[in-house]
Order: structure tokens, then sequence, then C-alpha cells
């Protein structure tokens, strides 16, 4: 493997995406398209005990209304190791205010909509919760995560601290709206969807319809951000794809921002209890940390895994982490980025941040010293860990050396404090296998064809720079082929595994093409690129197909991977445990009177083992600590526990940070392989990113005001 | 939404006799981004539209002689970024600028931003029957009211509905004493710009003192010379594109050192833009310091009723006018 660092390289797609030739699910046009549009459930539990659709159909244009009784009853529910069910159709038992409970096919968008307005289903309601602090909200306490013994090492610890910090409710919005359009053609159902996992969608449909998976296919070649919310088939997809197969046209389904808050999963509600111990000599002994937070009445988003970061932040060797499921009657929540550390580092992280403040230690310093090289959870080494050296960058580029530790001890001359605050992050860096064939033509073109899912982060560019680095092809004419099940057997991309699955498959092919066209060429000296050469030879083509799996996985993961099968190696792989790693440094300025919290400056320093795109990994970080920002000092979706639903569901009234709000980021990166993670010493980044940067924020209001902000989002109010 | 008629016409009085034949389920449209918006949300369910655009020469900014005139029309944009208004009347320049996004400027004209309607969550959502909004449907209550009211007003309210009155021009239009002129199916009549306001009390679904089919064709601010030291200090969620949390339209005249008259309107905080004569009378022959103008603010808010989440909004709100007083202060010396 060569080590060199990789050059700065713009993103392939920039261009079309600037001049909005890029096509999203929702741009792709269909001659006899129709449109849907979904009608709600109004009470937040409970049955639908009429639904009557006679003024819809009268409403001109409406060819079809969907009820509950055009979907089959759900199919039989896999063991606990499958994949999810399927996302329910329609029912008439309602789950949450805001559930689908029937559609409207139509010709136009406005008959759509006009329909879907005039059905007018009657409910029989039912007493419900929707708040994690609700009546009738049902705690479930699910695995616990150990190392050592916390609670012995914990009763012995020198000093220590305790309390809880709490997240809110979050929701994801990417700004492209969930678009699906299903055509029904020929014995073949294909579904254009904005999906981080077509195979996952394709299952679900077949499962949900109780089709032949075989029948279909899926395709999602550029996503208008995922975050974690296309990760699974949305509750729209089989609703589009049975509408389409119904009424034998392509059906199209746009779904509004207000229903996307209702429906998609969210970031749940969490609280984290703390307790962390260290010995007389500063070094953290003990972790006590119970997470919880709301979950839907039937979801599978696990509070256990909020140990997932902490447990490895630190060689902290005793650790009990115990976690619950707090039931409500809302939809299921799930993965949004950073999923669980974003909750769980904001807590771990200033946690640390309070010890460090009690044993009157150097934040810095205090994270530097309780270093470890191996996993406390397994025991097993480290296949990487420099986060010491983001620490120490951090801090030199930061200017950390000048600051001055008291809280509330830095001024600007109107008065403004000053707050300078650290934290770092981690999370697991995983890998899928993935398949792919490479094909290079006489002609001058290049088809590269994988497993993987383009949300913006760049993956085409991550892709084109392993291609376009080992061989000698034309850039522009280089097709990179992915989110299609017609293509390559997928697998979904998400949890920063995506680099991984695709790049080093990419690199295999590029050592196979290259000894292929040796061999065509058989020791002959022929002049120019790749594709003359061929040319020369009178070879239309060569085609190579590659294959690659995670350390410890074999065979059977690529024949899980041809079935649609979630197949991810890592963190914790057979003989090592590899984590990405990210320290943040911040500065905040809080107004002496009206209490504005502005972040002028940040610098992020990640480990994320060897950089394959400069470029899209910078923005990567970028768009991580704004997010952090967001959802530390922004975002939080209200709830009125006497309704259910969700109040502020537009763009204009759930808060998210503007441009205006982002002062300057400066990002370095280690960039250095990982010995053990692959063949290219990568490992995950877009996850990690945010991670940390949350409780940094955090911790430097703390140090600008003397004010511990251990719930989120933090807002004027709070410091006034 | 329900299907619609639109019309077009080129004059004023054309569109006020189109609008007394269409009747009482029609609406003037402007630039839109509040009328569309809430007929998507199936809030407002006009039959007819009288789209008044394409009326010419009703966009002017005048400048010249005693007077400011806004014609209804004139984008707000084109106000806000008017040299003049720039550097004689920030207060109004201000409140434009910190509205909305530059894309939402670009399409709204002054006219249709006087009579924009609240932000209250409930209000907004609640079309399909679930919340409960005496505003959208007298008689049904207010869930806001013992709700999340974060953002509801500490000024105004009445046991039928504690929303806030949006706008930020308004609030500035408020303090800078304007007039409107108005074009009905009677006539035409001035209207000082306070009275374009009613409280809830026990009918808030009623929030304009607009006859059916008046048109406001223009905004009037008389010259004064306590433009210059005036500004809008809008504190709010995010550093662009939100409402208020808690906003001050402040306009001083001052005779060296000496406050001689403040002008002061409070938004964000009140069910409509808010005049705060208590403040404005503390102030007055009293030297600027930063102690009388966080007095002067406390004063503005020394009546406030505040709920269960925005009882916040009465420091905030006494802090803004305070710091906005200095800036006021500070840039009329200048
Ligand atoms: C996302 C978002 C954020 C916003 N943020 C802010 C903010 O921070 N601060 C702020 O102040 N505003 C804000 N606004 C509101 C914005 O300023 C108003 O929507 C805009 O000013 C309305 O002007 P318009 O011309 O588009 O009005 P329209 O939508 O065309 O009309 C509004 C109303 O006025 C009536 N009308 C229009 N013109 C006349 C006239 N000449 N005579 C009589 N009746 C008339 C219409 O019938 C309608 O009822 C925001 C709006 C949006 C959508
Ligand atoms: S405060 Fe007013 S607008 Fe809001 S719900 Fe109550 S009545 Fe409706």
């Amino acid at each position: 493997m060569s080590t060199a660092p990789f050059p700065d390289r713009a993103r392939i797609d920039a261009f079309d995406k600037v001049r909005g030739a890029t096509e999203y699910a929702a741009d792709i046009q269909f001659p006899g398209l129709l449109h849907a549009m979904t009608v709600t459930a109004r009470i937040a539990k409970g049955t639908m005990t009429e639904l009557s659709t006679d003024a819809a159909m009268r409403v001109p244009g409406v060819v079809r209304v969907l009820t509950p009784d055009d979907f089959p009853p759900p199919p039989p529910t896999g063991g606990e190791d499958g994949p999810p069910p399927p996302p329910p159709t329609l029912e008439k038992r309602i789950a949450y205010r805001g559930q689908p409970v029937a559609v409207v096919v139509a010709e136009t968008l406005e008959a759509a909509i006009a329909g879907a307005e005039a059905v007018r289903p009657n409910f029989a309601d039912e007493q419900f919760s929707c708040r994690i602090d609700s009546a009738g909200a049902e705690s479930e306490s699910t695995e616990d995560w150990t190392a050592g013994d916390a609670a012995e090492a914990m009763a012995g610890a020198a000093t220590a601290i305790e309390a809880t910090y709490e997240s809110p409710t979050q929701h994801h919005n990417p700004i492209e709206l969930l678009a699906t359009t299903a055509v029904w053609a020929d014995g073949r159902l294909t579904i254009h969807e904005c999906s981080q996992g077509v195979n996952v969608t394709k299952g679900s449909v077949a499962g949900a319809l109780h089709l032949d998976p075989a029948l279909i296919d899926v395709k999602s070649a550029y996503i208008g951000g995922g975050f974690g919310q296309k990760g699974l088939a949305q509750r729209q997809t089989a609703l589009v794809a049975h509408a389409a197969m119904l009424t034998g046209r392509p059906v199209k389904l746009v779904l509004p921002r207000g229903q996307i808050f209702h429906v998609a999963t969210y970031r749940p509600n969490s609280r984290h209890r703390i307790q962390l111990g260290a010995d007389a000599t500063g070094k953290m002994v003990a972790a006590r940390y119970h997470a919880e937070h709301e979950q839907s009445r039937t979801g599978f988003f696990s509070p256990a895994e909020y140990h997932e970061s902490p447990i490895r932040m630190y060689g902290i060797e005793n650790y009990l982490g115990t976690a619950a499921n707090i039931r409500i009657d809302r939809q299921a929540p799930g993965y949004m980025r950073a999923p669980h550390p974003q909750a769980s580092c904001f807590a771990f992280e200033s946690a640390v941040d309070e010890l460090a403040y009690k044993l009157d230690r150097d934040p810095v310093a205090f994270r530097i010293e309780n270093d470890t090289k191996v996993d406390p959870k397994t025991g097993h080494p480290l296949s990487s860990r420099l986060l010491n050296e983001c620490l120490t960058e951090g801090a030199r580029r930061f200017g950390w050396s000048r600051r001055s530790a008291a809280p509330g001890s830095m001024t600007a001359s109107d008065g403004t404090q000053i707050g300078w605050g650290v934290a770092a992050g981690c999370y697991p860096s995983m890998m899928p296998p993935a398949i792919a064939t490479l094909r290079i033509g006489a002609n001058g073109s290049t088809r590269f064809a994988t497993s993987g899912h383009e949300m913006g982060q760049g993956i085409r560019t991550a892709i084109a720079a392993v291609l376009l680095e080992g061989l000698d092809i034309n850039a522009d004419k280089l097709d990179i082929v992915i989110g299609d099940t017609t293509a390559a057997p997928q697998h979904m991309t998400a949890g920063s595994w995506g680099t991984a699955g695709a790049v080093p498959v990419a690199a295999k092919a590029v050592e196979r093409m290259r000894a292929a066209v040796s061999e065509l060429l058989a020791g002959r000296t022929v002049a120019g690129n790749l594709h003359r050469q061929l040319a020369t030879v009178r070879r239309p083509y060569i085609e190579i197909e590659v294959s690659q799996v995670g350390a410890g996985q074999n065979d059977d993961a690529l024949a899980q991977l041809r079935e649609g099968g979630f197949v991810v190696a890592g963190p914790e792989y057979p003989e090592f445990t590899t984590m990405s790693y990210i320290a943040h440094f911040v500065e905040v300025h809080i107004e002496l009177h009206t209490r504005r919290i502005r972040m002028p400056r940040v610098v992020s320093i990640a480990d994320c083992g060897r950089v394959i795109s400069p470029r899209t990994a910078a923005s990567q970080v970028r768009g991580g600590v704004v997010w952090a920002f967001s959802a530390a000092l922004r975002e939080a979706t209200e709830i009125d526990r006497r309704y259910g639903g969700y109040l502020n569901n537009d763009l204009a009234d759930y808060v998210v940070a503007v441009n205006a709000d982002i002062g300057e980021i400066e990002v370095g990166f280690v960039d250095q392989p990982d010995p053990l993670a692959n063949s290219m010493g990568l490992k995950g980044l877009g996850e990690v990113a945010m991670v940390g940067a949350s409780p940094a924020i955090a911790n430097a209001i703390f140090h600008a005001t003397g004010k511990r902000m251990r719930e989120l989002p933090i807002r004027i109010e709070h410091l006034l | 939404m329900q299907p619609f008629t639109y019309m077009r016409p080129t004059t004023a009085p054309d569109a006020v006799s189109a609008f007394a034949s269409a009747g009482a389920d029609a609406r003037y449209i402007a630039g839109g981004t509040t009328l569309y918006d809430l007929m998507k949300l199936n809030i407002e369910q006009p039959r007819h539209l009288i789209d008044i655009t394409a009326i010419a020469g009703l966009d002017k900014i005048e400048t010249d002689g005693d007077r400011l005139r806004f014609e209804a029309l004139a984008p707000m944009s084109a106000v806000a970024t008017n040299d003049v208004i720039i550097r004689d009347y920030p207060v109004l320049a201000e409140a434009l600028s910190k509205a909305a996004s530059q894309q939402l400027r670009n399409m709204a004209r002054v006219g249709g931003n006087l009579l924009q309607r609240t932000r209250c969550m409930y209000f907004r959502n609640g079309a399909d029957g679930v919340y409960p909004c005496n505003k959208r449907e007298p008689g049904s209550g207010c869930a806001a009211l013992r709700g999340l009211d974060r953002g509801q007003a500490v000024f105004g309210t009445s046991d039928a509905c504690t929303a806030v009155s949006p706008g930020d021009f308004p609030v500035a239009l408020v303090a800078m004493d304007a007039q409107l002129e108005i074009l009905g199916p009677a006539g035409s009549r001035t209207l000082p710009i306070g009275d374009l306001y009613r409280l809830p009390a026990d009918t808030p679904h009623l929030e304009f003192t607009l006859a059916p089919g008046e048109m406001i064709t223009a905004i009037v601010v008389p010259k004064t010379a306590a433009g210059r030291g005036s500004t809008y200090h809008k504190i709010r969620d995010r550093e662009s594109y939100a409402f208020a949390l808690a906003s001050a339209a402040v306009a001083l005249e001052m005779d060296g050192d000496q406050v001689s008259r403040a002008h002061i309107a409070l938004g964000g905080v009140a069910t409509k833009p808010w005049r705060a004569p208590e403040a404005e009378l503390k102030l007055a022959g009293q030297r600027l310091t930063p102690e009388v103008a966080l007095d002067a603010g406390r004063a503005a808010f020394s009546g406030a009723s505040p709920g269960k989440y925005n009882g916040f909004k009465v420091e905030l709100g006494a802090r803004t006018v305070a710091d906005a007083l200095l800036i006021a202060a500070e840039r009329s010396r200048s």
C-alpha cells in the first residue's frame, strides 16, 4: 500500500450540482405520471373506525384512493437478528399522530392534495403517552455494557462527579424531501427513491407487498442529504409501489415536510446519568452511566449503543453502562448523524470536563493523560488511536496555551464573555463487503459499478480519487454507478462506512485492471492512455470484477451481500478494535446583556486513518461542526404532551443554524494510515466529525460564564 | 387548498371595485409570502385573489420634503437598501433587513408586510382540527394558553389569545408615528399605524381595523431629527431568518448628553406592535447612562404578564431596550 497523501481534488459532481443538472429522485420524469398524497391520522392513538373516500373520488383528477383494505396483512416478523421488519403499510390501528391512513392518487399534484383533504376519516381515540415522562410511558431495560468492576472501583475513587444530561428530540431535515416514484412495467417494479440503502428498500417492499424481491429494482443515484433518515425503507415506499401496481401507471409521492416530521425517524429525547471517578493521581478509574431515551412501542433503535463510544473514549478500566427504552406512542426514532454519541458524548465529554475542573486539571492535558491503547470493552488492542495527536495539534493551532483557566476570567473590552472549550469524540470504524465491476472502453469511457450511496458526502469523489490515481483514463468520461440494485449488489451506506466499503474495492479493481492490461499487452509497449492502448490492440473494452470483505469476514459475507443483507464488520474485529477520533477546540462569545451565544472559531483535528479525498473530508468535518453547533444551541422539536405530534414542523420554526451563525472552522487531519483496518488504511469520518463538538461548545460556555449547561439546546434564556 | 379565481387589475380603483364585487371571500395579494403560505396550510381559504402587483406606479419610495412615503408595492428589500433610509432612518432599514430572508424580502411588499399573521405554532398547525385556536376558529379555545408558550406575548394578551404580532417593520413604524394611506369602497382615508392593529380581547380572529375591500396604498413617516439616532435591535434564536424573541425600535432626539425625546416600541413580545410610553417618559430630560437605559427598559416591561415558558422575555426585553437605547444614543452623536 502506498501511503502518500492523496492530492486535493474537486468534487467530480460539483459542476453538475451547481448547474442543477444532477437528477434527484423527485426530478426523474415519466410519461403518464400520477401524483400521490397521503391522508394522516388526527389522533395520537386508537383506531380508524370509518374511512369514506366518496368525496375524494369526486375531486376532478382523482384516480384512486388506497385504504388499509387494499393492502395484504403484514408479513411475519423475522428473528431478532434479521433485517428490521418492513415499515407497516396502511393500517386501521393508529400508533401515532400523523400516521398515514390513506393515499390519494391523481392526475395532478393539486388534485391529489385536494383529494387527500377531502378524505375525512373517523377515529376512536385512546389515552396516549407522547413524552418520555408522560403517564403510561413504559421503561424497558436493555443489555449492559461493562468492563471491569465499576461499583468497586467507584467506591475506591478519590474524586468523583455525578450529573445528568439531556438531549432533546431533534429531526434530520435534509433539504431533499422524502421522494418516491414507482414504475410497474412488464412484470417488474422499479422504485426511484432517495435511499441510503436501496437493498433494504427492495427487501422491505418485497416483504410488505408479498412480492418476489427478484422482481424489484431500486435506484438512488443522488441523495439530497440523508443523515440516517434515508437508511431504511420509508413508510411511504410500499404505498407508492402498490399504487403504481394497482393503477398500472408510474406514481410519485414527495412527502411534505410537515408530514415527514411525523413519519420519518428522528433523534430521540435522551437522558444520561453519569458518575465518573478518578484515583489520587487523577487517572479516571470508574464510570457508571445510565442512558434512556424515548422510543416507540415497537421500535428497535437501541439505547445500549449510547455506550459504544464513551466506553472507548479513555482508558477507564471499570465501566458499567446500563440503558433503557422508554416506550411511548410516537413513531420510531432512528439513526441521525452521529446517532448515539451526539447525545452520549455530549454527556460524557461534559462529565469529563466537570471532573477535570474538580481535579483542577487542564482539560486537554487531562484527556491526554487518560489515553489508552486497548479497547476497555474487549481487552483487544486498538488498531490505531491518534487522539492524543489530535488534541496536541488542535491545542497548538488553537493557541490553547494562552487560555486563562478560571471560568469567567476572559472578557472582551465591551464586556463580552469569552470561553475556550475542548472535547473529543470517537466513533466505530466499520466496513461492509463489496463487489465491483470495472470496465474500460477503447472509446474513452470507464464504468465502475459497486455498492454505495451518494448523499453529498462525496463517495464518488473518493472512488474517483483512487481510480484516477491508479489508472491512466479519461476523468471526464468516468461513470461511477452506485445506489442501484441493477448495477452491483448493494449494501446500506451509513455509519461512516461508505468509503471503507467502496475505496478498498476500487483499489483492488485498479490492481486487477493493471494486471489484466499488462497480460493483454504481453510485454508490448503501446503508447497513450488505457483507452488508446485498447484501441491500438483492437480490444473494444476490458472488464474485470473484484470483491472485498472486511477483516474477519469470508465468502459468507459476499453471499449475504448478494442477498441484500446487512453485513458490516467492526468496530470489534476478531483481533482488534478500530475507532476514529476527533478533537474539537471552540471559542464562544457571550454578549454581556442579551446573552446571545456566538462561536467565532473552531479548530477540529481528526484521526480517520488515511485521508482519501481531502476536500470532501474537510467538508464532512465542517458540516459535522455546523450541525453540532445547531444541535447544541438551536434545534429541538416541540411536542405538546396534550396532543402528540410535532408543532414546529417546518424550516421556519424548527430552528437550524444558518450561515450567519457560523464562524471560522479550521480542519486538520492526522492522516496516518491505520495498519489493520483495511487495505487502504482508512477509517470512517462522517459520523465522528460531529461527535464531541456539542460538548466542546457547552464546555466553552462553562469556561466563559461558570455556568454548567447540562441540557440541550442551550438558549438565551438559560444564560440571562 | 380550495380552487380560487385570480385577477390582476392595473389600477388601484379597479382593484378596489374588483374586491367589492367579489365579496367577503376575496383577498388582495401582493408578494404572496404570507398569504400563499397560509393558503397551503388551509388557514386562509379565499375564493378570489386580487393580485395588486400589476398596479403601475404604486411602488415609489419618496424621501423628499418633510416626510418619507413608501407606496404599498415597494418591495421590502428596496426600502431596506434605500441610501437615505439607511443613513437617516436606520430603525426603518434595520427593521426590514433583519426580517425574513433576502429571497422573501425581494418578493414581499411593505403593504403586505403590515398584515402578516401570527407565527403562534398552534395557529399554524391546526387546520386539520387538532389544536383549538380562537383565532383560526372562533370559540374553539386556545391551545397556547396552557401549552408551549415560549414564543407567546407578554403584553396585550387575553384569556382568548396570547399570540405575538410577528412583524418587525410595523414596530419601527409605530415608534416613528407613521400614518397609512388607505383606499376603499367608501373612498380614501388616513390611519395612524397604531390604530391598524386590534388587541385580541375576546375576538382574536379580528386582527386589523381595515374594512372589507380597503387597500393600503402608502405608508407615510413624518421626518424627525430622531431618525439618525435610531436603531432596530432584534434578539432572536439565530443570527438571521428568525422572528424576534424580543426587539426594540428606538429613536432618540438628544440635547447633548440628554434625551429630549425618545421613541420606543417593542416587538416579539406583544399581541400588536407595542409602544412603550412609560419608558419614553422616564427618559425625557435624562442623561443616558447604561443604568438609566436599563431602568427605562425595565419600565417598558413593568406591565408585562408572562405565561409559563416565556417569562425570560421580560428580562430579555428590558435588556434589549437598554442596549437599543445605547446604540441609538451612540448614533445620534456621530
Ligand atoms: C419563512 C418566513 C420568515 C419570515 N420572517 C420574518 C421576520 O423575521 N420578520 C418579519 O417582519 N416578517 C417576516 N416574515 C413575513 C414577511 O415579512 C411577510 O410575509 C411579508 O412582508 C408579507 O408581504 P407580502 O407582500 O408577501 O404579503 P402577501 O402575502 O401578499 O399579503 C399578506 C396579507 O396582506 C394583504 N395585503 C397585501 N397587500 C395589501 C395591501 N396593499 N392592502 C391591503 N391588504 C394587503 C393580503 O390580502 C394578505 O392578507 C417571514 C415570512 C416567512 C414566510
Ligand atoms: S394564542 Fe391565539 S393564535 Fe395561538 S392558539 Fe391561542 S388563540 Fe390561536
